[in-house]
């Protein structure tokens, strides 16, 4: 038994190695002097000043930035509409609804964003970031109202009929007591529909207009264009820290 | 009476009816909601049903609708050169992938369940999950970029003479299944891990102190307690790998072709109305294959699914 444990633990600190060493070693090599060998000859930061020069870099991050935020506001909206009528009012036809939110999340995504070029097309709408939006809503509300949906149906109605009994009308008890409550859930779920927005690829790429790049289909083009060029590290690098911050932003706000 | 004072009663008599009326509260809170999701996600569905179904006529820049059903999208794409191969790689990827994240991550899950004190789980939890935080596209050039032949871990290698001299990784299959293990591996390790978190360590002893040997144990309690984490890790994994096109572009050679890649190829590369009728027949063919093997898979293991 406590070689069993023994292996285990030898094993999943090799795993946490592997999993971390091609990204370390990507950063690593962000730092290099030479651009277009792949042997480290040593330390500069000119990859990233040539990152900081490239307006396309600002331009597809800032793009990624407002894209998810409007898709964040859309589907929380909508995703919370949806969970509170299924929990609070408990109408006919809500299995059938459930099943329905389940469909977006287990399709391929690649099926999805072909769908809707199809669909953009033969309505002759233009691609623009409206469909960009309108295709990451399409994924995000279901995602929204799964997460909102579990936390409203873990918490006592009790204290909005406290409310109620107390005078306050169903608005007010929405606003003072529901909607507060459910805060935790609508953070979580506005910080995983951002996320998914924010980093999505397939269906942007499918959905966009020539042209209008997020920070995933400039990283594809530069990557699909050429070879190897170490100015893509300081671009990978780039992303990797955000990412990261995100990661901590959410663990800030689920602490609290 | 002013035109306007009966203005506002109109106005309060619409807010008092939805206020009385649950039918009318529930119908405007349902309402938005599913009008956006049929409007933008299920109608896509069957447009792109009728499209690959060669339904719609393009007359100068506009599309309309004709009374026929044909296959010839279908016909075009079965009968494209290699196709059964294509489709044969794509399934065999995806297989592979999907027992490749299973076996490796089982022990992870299982290590991170049992045999961490709750107050470091969380911790390594979170170091270990970080990683797959990171955008999916920079992941996979991470691995391209030290797969290279000329690439710094090789290099290394051939260097410390582990290596005779750099082998050609990137453009084979291996580079491919490498990849998709890889980036897939974080679909499986969360479904295990969260079956395997919920289990009741007392039922593990329980079987202990009734003389079940470890190994025993393990068969007989766990494994049979974590199958719902393995068919939902194992169909979270497999359904999107089928499609997988990004990895094929960034790792795969220039034969490398999957079901994804047709796809992706046939809409952005081809285009045109023939080319997006074959990549809508292949997207639908996708989706049957997908939902029949799922529904096979499912009654195979035996278990009852719940995916939320």
């Amino acid at each position: 038994m406590k070689l069993t444990d023994l292996f285990l633990k030898v094993y999943f600190y090799i795993m946490l190695a592997l999993v971390y060493f091609p990204i370390a070693i990507l950063i690593l090599f962000s730092f290099n002097e030479s651009r277009s060998k792949l042997a480290f000859t040593g330390f500069t930061i000119e990859n990233y000043i040539s990152l900081i020069n490239d307006r396309a870099v600002w331009v597809s991050f800032y793009n990624s930035i407002w894209i998810a935020i409007v898709v964040v506001i859309i589907s929380i909206f909508l995703g919370l509409m949806l969970a509170y009528a299924i929990v609070r009012y408990n109408p006919k036809g809500k299995d059938i609804i459930d099943t329905l939110m389940l469909i977006p999340i287990i399709i391929p995504e690649i099926i999805e964003a072909l769908t809707l070029l199809v669909f953009f097309l033969i309505l002759g709408i233009p691609l623009s970031p409206a469909t960009i939006i309108i295709g990451h809503a399409a994924f995000d509300i279901p995602l929204a109202y799964i997460i909102i949906k579990a936390r409203l149906v873990g918490y006592d109605p009790q204290y909005e009929e406290a409310a109620r009994t107390l005078g306050a009308d169903e608005i007010q008890t929405l606003f003072r007591v529901t909607l507060p409550m459910l805060m935790p859930g609508i953070l979580a779920a506005a910080f995983m529909t951002f996320v998914w927005s924010y980093d999505d690829f397939i269906k942007t790429f499918f959905t966009k207009p020539i042209g209008f790049n997020t920070l995933p289909v400039y990283l594809w083009t530069k990557l699909s264009r050429r070879g190897f060029s170490l100015d893509v590290n300081a671009l990978c690098t780039f992303i990797i820290v955000i990412s990261i911050l995100f990661t901590y932003i959410r663990m800030k706000i689920i602490q609290e | 009476m002013s035109p306007e004072f009966e203005e506002e009663k109109w106005y309060i008599r619409l807010l008092d009816r939805i206020r009385t009326s649950r039918r009318l509260k529930i119908a405007l809170l349902l309402g938005p909601p599913l009008v956006f999701l049929i409007i933008f996600f299920f109608s896509p569905f069957a447009i792109a049903i009728m499209y690959s179904l060669a339904m719609f006529e393009k007359v100068v820049h506009q599309y309309f609708l004709v009374p026929r059903i044909s296959l010839e999208y279908y016909i075009k794409f079965l009968n494209l050169p290699g196709i059964v191969n294509v489709i044969l790689k794509s399934f065999y990827y995806a297989i592979v992938t999907t027992v490749g994240t299973l076996v490796l991550s089982y022990p992870l899950a299982y290590y991170l369940a049992f045999k961490i004190p709750e107050r470091y789980r969380n911790i390594l939890v979170f170091i270990i999950f970080l990683p797959f935080w990171i955008n999916f596209i920079v992941r996979v050039y991470a691995l391209k970029f030290i797969m290279h032949g000329a690439g710094p871990l090789q290099s290394l290698l051939v260097a410390i003479g582990i290596l005779k001299e750099p082998i050609k990784i990137l453009g084979t299959d291996t580079a491919v299944i490498l990849t998709m293990i890889y980036s897939y591996l974080i679909f499986m390790l969360l479904p295990l891990y969260g079956v395997l978190e919920k289990i009741d360590k007392e039922l593990l002893e329980a079987a202990a102190t009734l003389g079940a040997s470890p190994v025993k144990t393990f068969l007989k309690v766990t494994l049979p307690l974590s199958m719902p984490g393995i068919i939902a890790g194992s169909l979270i994994v497999f359904i999107p790998a089928v499609g997988e096109f990004i990895i094929p572009v960034l790792v795969g050679g220039a034969a490398t072709a999957t079901l994804g890649l047709l796809i992706y190829r046939y809409f952005i590369a081809v285009g045109g109305l023939v080319g997006w009728g074959i990549g809508s027949a292949a997207g639908i063919i996708y989706i049957i294959i997908i939902v029949i093997l799922s529904y096979l898979y499912i009654k195979l293991v035996g278990g009852e699914i719940r995916l939320a």
